[in-house]
């Protein structure tokens, strides 16, 4: 009697656990994909010529398209004109292949290149300058004063 | 917590619950008359486990409440197959349990409100340092190892505790992402593996060497260190096998157990018997036989666990483990302050090692060393010293998320 019980109630407790698993693995999806989706600031942020802000998060376009990250209306741009993205602790800026090329100080790129604090960016026209979020926060209090 | 989240976890919550009364309705009827003992048991720890739940989700709203999920769904699970070998050790284990969820709750609790200590470095070291020498010199000698205190009947390893304050030590001098004095970081680092080898606690030892690797490779991302690391483990495991006995016995016994069955391989034979036994499904609870395994209800308890749960019911033990890991290198991942960071990595480090090391002896796949399988095996020291590190974990991660706001 014990034994016939045992053997039939084994696959309950089977198909217990992997219930109970189951539900856990949903949570953990549900969290990667939540993760994924929610852009992180990386405290960096490009400074256009007039003064404007633009917080550069993990992956970034930019081009005159209404859904580039960072909109630019300028006739040189491309409507998706370049790209910067995370790779380990670094900000990298890559070309994607716009008519007018994007300038790295200067240099046109033509490979994905390191960003390093106060670097120009040249797209079209327009000049930003790459700098880490807090500097800029400490300018504008001197502003203040 | 989302509505839909929480569902879930209440959901979970009956799982459990579930296979506890299913297994004590099982057992109940085990010699053939029905004895109400286990269903008693299995009360008491679904009372506990609600109580534990429910009160922790209401007094602090941030904490991770999977972690506690996870480990008392281990413990079930651990309950049922010590009640299932020893009635006597289950009904103690039942009470370790209720007393690691009290203290789970408490230093969730402390380590909320604890405003990052400020002692430095070398207090945790000397923490780490009294603990580890005390059982040499008050200790008394158990399986091989003198790394145990006595109070009376009750036995406790200090190097459970050790495992705590070592991890912190290692998060407080790495909070900078560099190593400043190496020659001390090292010698303290080497000192206390010392005095784990120094009472032939070399899993022990084995542990908190792998463990200080990986935070220390967490930390200062330096591969040059890792592989010499890796390179002085090997050289370390050869230095073993020539001084210690006890080492090449073991080694042996790994590499080819059917030479000296009755012997030096017994253990890990009557493991791999208890493995083959079990097939996919198991042999169903309590038609196998566990009393053919030595030290069962501690080190072997997976492979108990493995005779009558089958292959898939071994293999999502696993994943349970996976996923606790999971959580916690989640937490630490979430976390700003440096600090609290590495510490909730060095927690979760040694668990993932402890399990790696201890599943991986008992089905051959790495020698045996007598290590406890967290939350499953039976021993007092263990379960709580895993309950107070994930109320730890649990604490910084409620620090993270509830910041200063309710601090």
């Amino acid at each position: 009697m014990f034994e016939l019980l045992s053997r039939t109630l084994r696959y309950v407790f089977i198909v217990l656990i992997y219930y109970f698993l189951y539900n856990f693995l949903k949570i953990m999806i549900a969290d990667l994909r939540g993760e994924k989706s929610q852009p992180k600031e990386t405290g960096f942020i490009l400074l256009d010529e007039n003064g404007n802000k633009y917080t550069l998060f993990d992956i970034n376009t930019l081009g005159r398209a209404e859904d580039a990250d960072i909109i630019i209306d300028d006739p040189f741009i491309s409507s998706k004109h370049a790209l910067i993205f995370k790779r380990g602790s670094k900000l990298l800026i890559q070309d994607l292949h716009s008519t007018n090329g994007t300038f790295l100080n200067n240099k046109k790129i033509t490979r994905p290149l390191r960003l390093k604090e106060n670097d120009e960016i040249t797209l079209g026209t327009k000049k930003f300058k790459f700098l880490r979020g807090e500097t800029v926060g400490a300018e504008d209090r001197s502003y203040l004063q | 917590m989302e509505p839909r989240t929480e569902a879930i976890y209440n959901k979970n919550i009956a799982i459990t619950a579930l296979v506890g009364i299913l297994a004590a309705l099982l057992l109940a009827f085990r010699e053939g008359v029905f004895s109400p003992v286990p269903i008693y048991g299995s009360l008491i720890f679904i009372v506990i486990m609600f109580v534990g739940h429910f009160l922790t989700n209401h007094l602090f709203p941030k904490q991770d409440p999977a972690l506690f999920i996870l480990c008392c769904f281990i413990c079930q699970l651990g309950l049922v197959m010590l009640y299932r070998i020893d009635p006597e050790s289950a009904a103690k284990q039942l009470i370790w349990f209720g007393i690691g969820c009290l203290l789970y709750f408490i230093s969730s609790f402390v380590c909320r409100t604890w405003i990052e200590i400020k002692v430095g470095p070398f207090i945790f070291f000397l923490v780490t340092f009294v603990l580890l020498a005390s059982p040499l010199i008050f200790g008394v000698e158990r399986y091989g190892s003198k790394s145990w205190i006595s109070f009376g009947n009750f036995l406790f390893q200090p190097s459970e505790l050790a495992k705590i304050t070592f991890s912190l030590f290692l998060a407080d001098t790495l909070k900078e992402h560099k190593i400043e004095d190496s020659i001390k970081f090292f010698g303290q680092i080497f000192v206390v593996l010392g005095l784990l080898a120094f009472a032939r606690d070399l899993g022990g030892a084995m542990l908190f060497y792998f463990a200080a690797l990986i935070i220390i490779f967490a930390a200062t991302s330096r591969l040059d260190l890792t592989v010499l690391g890796l390179i002085g483990a090997v050289v370390a495991g050869l230095l073993g096998y020539q001084f210690f006995g006890h080492v090449r016995v073991r080694t042996k016994a790994w590499l080819n157990p059917w030479e000296d069955v009755p012997g030096k391989g017994y253990q890990i034979v009557q493991s791999l018997f208890a493995i083959a036994e079990g097939g996919f499904f198991g042999t169903g609870l309590g038609l196998g036989r566990p009393d053919y395994i030595p030290a069962v209800t501690t080190d072997f308890i997976f492979s108990a666990f493995f005779e009558e749960f089958g292959f898939l019911g071994a293999s999502a033990l696993i994943v349970v483990y996976f996923l606790l890991i999971y959580r916690g290198i989640k937490i630490s991942l979430t976390i700003e302050n440096s600090f609290l960071c590495l510490s909730a990595l060095g927690i979760t480090v040694f668990f993932g090692i402890q399990i790696f090391t201890i599943i991986g002896g008992v089905i051959k796949l790495i020698p045996m060393t007598g290590v406890t399988l967290p939350f499953m095996s039976y021993g007092g020291s263990s379960m709580v010293m895993s309950f107070i590190s994930l109320g730890i974990l649990n604490g910084i991660i409620m620090r993270a998320l509830g910041g200063e706001a309710d601090g």
